[in-house]
C-alpha cells in the first residue's frame, strides 16, 4: 500500500492530532517497552471483532472474487486461467467504455450537485430560526426509504404516459410537450442524477449543517468588520473551515455513488442503448444476465483501481489543503 | 388403455380409496414409466423420503393470481401425499437470474428453479438431467412444439421441463381502428405501418417498447428481423451474419415506422409501461400477454369491451414470434432431486397441468400440443389467437442453436439497441454494424 | 422602518422561499406516494394530458391497497424482519467500530495505518463482486435462508464507515479526560469504557443512524441469502410480490414504500439532533 494512503486518511477527520503510527516501524518492536507492548496487545485485542468480521466476509470473497477475474468461468462451471484476457476483452469492449464515461459524468454531476445544494440548504437552515427540528426530520426522509421503492417511485412519477413531473411542468407553462424522461441518452442520465441528487442532498444538507454550527460566529463578526461581504465571507471563512467535514461527506458519496446499482437497476436497467449503465449495472449485467463470472468479476474490479485512485487524490488533496495550515 | 389410467389417476387424489387405485395402476402397462407418485407406487418403489425433507421450489411471480392459488393448492396436495414439506418462493422476475447463478455458484438453494427463456442453457452445468421426466410429459402429452424444446433441451439432453410459453399478441382497440377506417388487422408489416400513420394522426399511436426490459422489447424485435429475413447467426452458431440480409431492411422499416406510427416515448418502456397506457387509453395498439386483458376485464370494462388480439404481421420472409418459456430446472447441487422430479411430474401430469392451465386463460401456452384443443382457447373468442402464435415461434438467436452465446446477446439486449441506436439518429448501416460487431464478439469467443 | 422592510423581503427572497422550494421537492415524492396508497386503481391509470387528471388528491380514496399489503403480503413480518436485521447488524458494526476506531484512534502500535486504511479499503470492494462468493460463505456457514446470514453480513460494510466516523470522533476528545482517570487509578480499559465511550456518545449514535439506514435499504444481500417469504425484509419482500411480471401493483407498492420509510423517520427525528451534534462532534478535529 503506497505511503500516503496509509497517513492520510488519519487526517481527514482530524487535523491536530499528528500521525505517529506511520512512523512506526516493527523495528521497534523489540525496542518496545512494556508500557508499549501492553499497548499493542490491547490495540490487538480491540480489533480483533472488527478484522474477524472483515477478514470472514470480505477478504475472502474479495481474494476469491480477483481470482475469478483471472478465470473464464462461467456460471455452474470452474473456469480455466487466463491471465488478464478478460480485463483485455473490456478494454475493446464498446458497452463497458460507454459504462465508464457514463460512470464518471453520473458521479461528477451527482456529486456536484448534491455537494452545492446541500450546501446552501444547510446555510439557510443554519440562518433559519424555528422549525429547524421538524425540517431536519423530514429531510431525511429521502434517505431512508428503501432506495427500491423510491426509486420505483420516481419510475411512476416519470413515466411518460402518466408522468406527474409533466403534469406539473406544463400547468406552470414551462413545457408544451410531454418530456420523455428516461427515453433519451441525455435525459436519462439526468433523471437518473435527478433521482440521485434527491436521495443523496439531505444527507450532505445535515452532516454539513452540523459543520457549519461547529464555527464561531465570532469569526464572521472579525470577518464582517474587515469589509468582507456575504459571498467572500462564505469562500475565505466558511468554506475552508468546513473543508475537512466536507471532504469527509464527499469521500463517502464518491463512493456510493460510484458503485451505485439499486437506482440504475431499477429506473433503466442501464437503457436506452447503454446510456445509463454504471459499472455496477454492467458488471451485474455481464456476470449474473449473461452467466459469465469471470468477465463480470473483472468488470466489477475494474471499478476498483479507478475507485482507489479517485480516493487516493482526493486523500492526498485533502492532505495538502491542511498540510498548507501546518498541520500534519 | 390411456384413458382408463388417466381416469384413475384422476380420482385417485380425490376419491378413490388407495387400494382400488393401486390395483389400476398396476394393471395399466407402463405406468412407472409415465408416472408420477402412482408410477413410483405401482413399480412397487415406494418413495422412501425421510421426514422432514423439504422440497424448495423458486418461481418468479407470474401475472395470474388464480393461476398461482391454483399451484398453490396442489404443492400442499403433493406435500401431503408424499409426506414431505415443500417450499415455494417466489420473487420478482429479474431477480430469478440473480438467485440461479448465486444458488448454482455456492451449490446450495433450491431444489427447483422455474428458469426463463433460454437461460437453461446458461446455466446448463449447474442444472440435472430430467431427460426422463421430459420426455415421458413429451410422450404423454402429444409431444413437444419445437420453441419449448430448443429452449429446454440440449441435444438429446433435457436440462428442464417447459412448463409453459407465455403467449403474445397485437392487442388493439377495435373502436379506434374502425374510426381510423380499418376493419382488419393488417396481415403484413407494410399494412401495418399504414395502419400505425392513420393511427397517429389521430393521436392515438401504437405503443411499442424498447428498453432494458426482458419480455416486450425482445417480443418485438427478434420477430421484425427474422420477418425481414435476418437473423444473427447461422445454423453453426458461429458465422455472424446479421450484416448480410433483411435486418437493415427491418432497421430502415422499424425507424420510419417510429416516426410515423409508434408512440416516441417508448424507448424507456419496461415491460409494464405499455400495459398501462394502454389501459388509459392513449395507444391503440401494442404488442402483449393477454395481461392487459384481463386487468382490462377486472377493473377497465369499456376498454375490456374494445379490445381485441391480432397475430404478428407478416414480413419478407414470413411470420415469427419470440415467445419467453418458463421451464423447471431441476438443480445438479440438489439433495433431493429424486423427490424433485416427481413433483415436476406431479404438477405437470395431464391431470394437473389442466386444472392449473384453465385458469391461466391462454396467458400460458403448454408446451405439449395436446392442449390444442382444449375449451380454454376458445372459451373468449379474443383470445383464440394467443392459441396459434406459439407455432411460428423462433428461439432465441434463431437461426443458430439456442445457448449460451445467444442468450448473451439477448442479455446485453444487442438487437433491441441496434433498432434503438438507429432511432436516436444513427445511420441504419451504422447501428447495424454496431449490433454486427458486438454479436461477432460474442459469437466468436 | 424601510431597513426592517427590506430584510425581511431579503429573508423571503433568499431563505423562506428557496428552503420552502427545497423542501416541497423533497418531500414531494412522498405526498406522492401516499396520494397513489390511497387511489383506486381506476384512477390510477389517466394519462397526464387529459383534463381529468388529478395527480394531487382522489375524490375516492380507498385502503385497498393497504389492506392487499396487510392481508396478502407478509408486510408485518417483513417490516419486523427489517428491523431486527438492521438493529443486529447495526449493533455488531458498532461495537466492532467502536473498538476499532478506539485503538486506531489512540493507542500506538506498528501497522496502524495500514490496518486503517485496510478497513477503509473494505468499504470501497463492490457488493456486485462479492455476493457470488460471498454466497459459499453462507452455505459453509450454513446460514442460508437465516436472518444471520444478513446480520454478519451487512457489517462489512457498516463497519468501515463506523470505524472511520468513530476515529475522528475519539480524536476530538482532550487526551487529558483518560490520563486523569488513570491517575485516579482506572486502568486504561476502564478509562476507555467509562470515560470515553460515554463522551463518545453523540458519535456512536450518528455512526449507528448511518449504519441503520445502511442495512435497511440493502437489497442484494437479502434478495440472494433470503429465501423464505417470512424471512424477507422489506425492500425485497414488496418488490418479490408486487411487481407480477409486467402488472405493477403501484398502490400497495408505494403504500409499502410510506410505511417502509416513515415510521423510521419518526424515531429518527428524535435522534437527529443528537446526530447533528455528532457530526459536530466528528468533523471539529
Amino acid at each position: 500500500m503506497p505511503q500516503p494512503a496509509e497517513s492520510a486518511p488519519a487526517t481527514v477527520l482530524s487535523k491536530p492530532t499528528p500521525i505517529r503510527t506511520a512512523a512506526f516501524g516493527l523495528g521497534r518492536l523489540r525496542r518496545a517497552s512494556r508500557t508499549e507492548r501492553r499497548e499493542w496487545l490491547l490495540a490487538l485485542i480491540l480489533l480483533t471483532p472488527a478484522l474477524v468480521m472483515l477478514g470472514l466476509f470480505v477478504a475472502y470473497p474479495f481474494v476469491r472474487g480477483i481470482w475469478l477475474g483471472l478465470l473464464d468461468s462461467v456460471v455452474g462451471r470452474e473456469g480455466q486461467f487466463v491471465g488478464l484476457q478478460n480485463y483485455a476483452k473490456l478494454w475493446n469492449d464498446s458497452i463497458f467504455r460507454r459504462t465508464a464515461q457514463n460512470t464518471f459524468i453520473y458521479t461528477g454531476c451527482a456529486t456536484f450537485l448534491k455537494l452545492t445544494l446541500g450546501m446552501l440548504v444547510a446555510l439557510m437552515l443554519n440562518n433559519l430560526v424555528g422549525f429547524k427540528r421538524i425540517l431536519r426530520a423530514s429531510m431525511l426522509l429521502p434517505w431512508i426509504v428503501p432506495t427500491v421503492l423510491s426509486t420505483l417511485a420516481w419510475k411512476w412519477m416519470l413515466d411518460p404516459t402518466f408522468s406527474i413531473v409533466n403534469w406539473i411542468l406544463y400547468q406552470v407553462g414551462f413545457i408544451r410537450l410531454r418530456v420523455d424522461w428516461l427515453g433519451g441518452p441525455v435525459m436519462a442520465m439526468g433523471s437518473v442524477i435527478l433521482v440521485n441528487v434527491w436521495r443523496g442532498t439531505p444527507f450532505f444538507a445535515i452532516t454539513l449543517l452540523a459543520g457549519l454550527q461547529t464555527i464561531s460566529p465570532d469569526v464572521y463578526e472579525a470577518a464582517s468588520i474587515d469589509g468582507a461581504n456575504a459571498w467572500q465571507r462564505f469562500w475565505k471563512v466558511t468554506w475552508p473551515l468546513l473543508m475537512p467535514v466536507t471532504m469527509v461527506v464527499v469521500l463517502f458519496s464518491v463512493i456510493q455513488t460510484f458503485a451505485d446499482f439499486q437506482l440504475v437497476y431499477i429506473l433503466t436497467g442501464g437503457g436506452p442503448a447503454n446510456s445509463t449503465h454504471l459499472f455496477a449495472t454492467y458488471a451485474y449485467q455481464i456476470g449474473v444476465a449473461t452467466g459469465k463470472l469471470g468477465e463480470g468479476a473483472a468488470a466489477s474490479l475494474a471499478m476498483f483501481p479507478v475507485l482507489f485512485m479517485v480516493v487516493l487524490f482526493q486523500l492526498w488533496y485533502i492532505r495538502r489543503g491542511e498540510g498548507g495550515k501546518g498541520g500534519a | 388403455m390411456d384413458e382408463r389410467r388417466r381416469g384413475n389417476c384422476g380420482r385417485r387424489w380425490t376419491s378413490v380409496p388407495r387400494r382400488t387405485f393401486l390395483k389400476a395402476a398396476a394393471a395399466s402397462a407402463g405406468a412407472a414409466a409415465l408416472g408420477g407418485i402412482p408410477g413410483i407406487l405401482a413399480a412397487g418403489q415406494a418413495p422412501a423420503y425421510s421426514k422432514g425433507t423439504k422440497l424448495h421450489l423458486l418461481q418468479w411471480l407470474n401475472f395470474v393470481p388464480a393461476g398461482d392459488k391454483v399451484f398453490l393448492a396442489q404443492v400442499e396436495e403433493f406435500a401431503r401425499q408424499m409426506a414431505v414439506a415443500v417450499q415455494v418462493e417466489r420473487i420478482g422476475m429479474n431477480d430469478v437470474r440473480t438467485r440461479t447463478t448465486a444458488a448454482i455458484e455456492a451449490k446450495s438453494g433450491p431444489d427447483i428453479i422455474l428458469i426463463p427463456n433460454n437461460l437453461p442453457h446458461l446455466f446448463g452445468d449447474g442444472l440435472a438431467d430430467v431427460s426422463d421426466v421430459a420426455e415421458a410429459i413429451g410422450k404423454d402429452q402429444g409431444g413437444y412444439y419445437d420453441l419449448p424444446r430448443a429452449n429446454a433441451s440440449s441435444g438429446r439432453r433435457w436440462i428442464a421441463v417447459p412448463q409453459f410459453v407465455y403467449s403474445w399478441a397485437w392487442n388493439y382497440r377495435e373502436d379506434w381502428l374502425k374510426e381510423a377506417g380499418i376493419t382488419k388487422f393488417p396481415e403484413t408489416w407494410e399494412e401495418f405501418r399504414e395502419m400505425g400513420k392513420k393511427l397517429k394522426a389521430m393521436g392515438r399511436p401504437i405503443g411499442q417498447g424498447f428498453g432494458h426490459s426482458e419480455n416486450d422489447p425482445n417480443n418485438y424485435v427478434y420477430p421484425l428481423v427474422w420477418g425481414f429475413g435476418g437473423y444473427e447467426v447461422e445454423k453453426d452458431g458461429k458465422a455472424v451474419v446479421l450484416d448480410k440480409k433483411g435486418a437493415l431492411e427491418a432497421i430502415k422499416y422499424n425507424t420510419a415506422l417510429w416516426k410515423e406510427a409508434l408512440d416516441e416515448t417508448g424507448l424507456s418502456w419496461d415491460d409494464a409501461s405499455n400495459n398501462r397506457a394502454f389501459l388509459a387509453g392513449s395507444m391503440s395498439v401494442t404488442g402483449n400477454s393477454p395481461s392487459i386483458y384481463f386487468v382490462a376485464r377486472e377493473k377497465f370494462p369499456e376498454v375490456f369491451k374494445v379490445i381485441n388480439h391480432a397475430p404478428m404481421p407478416k414480413g419478407p420472409a414470413g411470420r415469427f414470434y419470440q415467445l419467453p418459456t418458463l421451464s423447471s430446472a431441476v438443480m445438479k447441487y440438489s439433495k433431493n432431486q429424486k423427490l424433485a422430479k416427481e413433483f415436476i411430474r406431479w404438477y405437470m401430469s395431464k391431470e394437473q397441468y389442466g386444472k392449473w392451465f384453465e385458469v391461466m386463460e391462454t396467458f400460458a401456452i403448454p408446451p405439449t400440443k395436446m392442449w390444442y384443443d382444449h375449451p380454454v382457447w376458445t372459451k373468449d373468442p379474443k383470445l383464440t389467437v394467443f392459441r396459434d402464435v406459439i407455432k411460428d415461434a423462433r428461439q432465441i438467436g434463431y437461426a443458430g442453436p439456442p445457448g449460451r452465446k445467444a442468450s448473451e446477446a439477448l442479455a446485453k439486449y444487442i438487437i433491441v439497441d441496434m433498432f434503438v441506436k438507429a432511432i436516436q439518429g444513427d445511420k441504419p448501416e451504422v447501428a447495424l454494424r454496431w449490433a454486427t460487431e458486438e454479436l461477432r464478439k460474442i459469437y466468436g469467443a | 422602518m424601510a431597513a426592517v422592510a427590506g430584510a425581511r423581503w431579503k429573508r423571503w427572497v433568499f431563505l423562506y422561499l428557496p428552503l420552502g422550494a427545497f423542501v416541497v421537492v423533497t418531500l414531494f415524492p412522498f405526498y406522492y406516494m401516499a396520494v397513489t396508497s390511497i387511489r383506486p386503481d381506476q384512477e390510477m391509470y389517466i394519462p397526464w394530458n387529459r383534463p381529468n387528471f388529478a395527480p394531487f388528491w382522489t375524490l375516492r380514496p380507498t385502503l385497498e391497497h393497504f389492506a392487499l399489503l396487510f392481508r396478502e403480503t407478509l408486510f408485518v413480518r417483513w417490516l419486523l424482519n427489517t428491523l431486527m436485521i438492521s438493529t443486529l447488524s447495526t449493533v455488531i458494526a458498532l461495537f466492532c467500530g467502536l473498538l476499532a476506531a478506539y485503538a486506531l484512534a489512540r493507542l500506538r502500535f506498528p501497522m496502524g495505518g495500514t490496518l486503517g486504511s485496510g478497513i477503509f479499503v473494505t468499504y470501497l470492494v463492490p457488493q456486485t463482486l462479492l455476493f457470488i462468493p460471498l454466497g459459499e460463505v453462507i452455505r459453509n456457514f450454513h446460514l442460508g435462508d437465516t436472518p444471520w446470514a444478513l446480520i454478519l453480513t451487512y457489517p462489512t460494510f457498516l463497519i468501515p464507515f463506523c470505524t472511520w466516523l468513530l476515529m475522528g470522533y475519539f480524536r476530538t476528545i482532550p487526551r487529558e479526560l483518560e490520563e486523569c482517570a488513570q491517575i485516579d487509578g482506572a486502568t486504561r480499559v476502564q478509562a476507555m469504557v467509562r470515560i470515553i465511550f460515554p463522551v463518545a456518545m453523540p458519535g456512536i449514535l450518528s455512526a449507528g443512524i448511518f449504519a441503520f439506514t445502511h442495512a435497511w435499504n440493502e437489497f442484494i444481500y437479502a434478495l440472494v441469502f433470503l429465501s423464505s417469504a417470512q424471512n424477507k425484509t422489506i425492500p425485497v419482500g414488496v418488490v418479490s410480490e408486487l411487481v407480477r411480471g409486467d402488472t405493477f401493483f403501484w398502490g400497495p407498492l408505494m403504500a409499502g414504500a410510506l410505511l417502509g420509510s416513515v415510521p423510521v423517520a419518526f424515531i429518527y427525528s428524535f435522534f437527529v439532533e443528537q446526530y447533528v451534534s455528532a457530526m459536530t462532534g466528528a468533523v471539529k478535529g
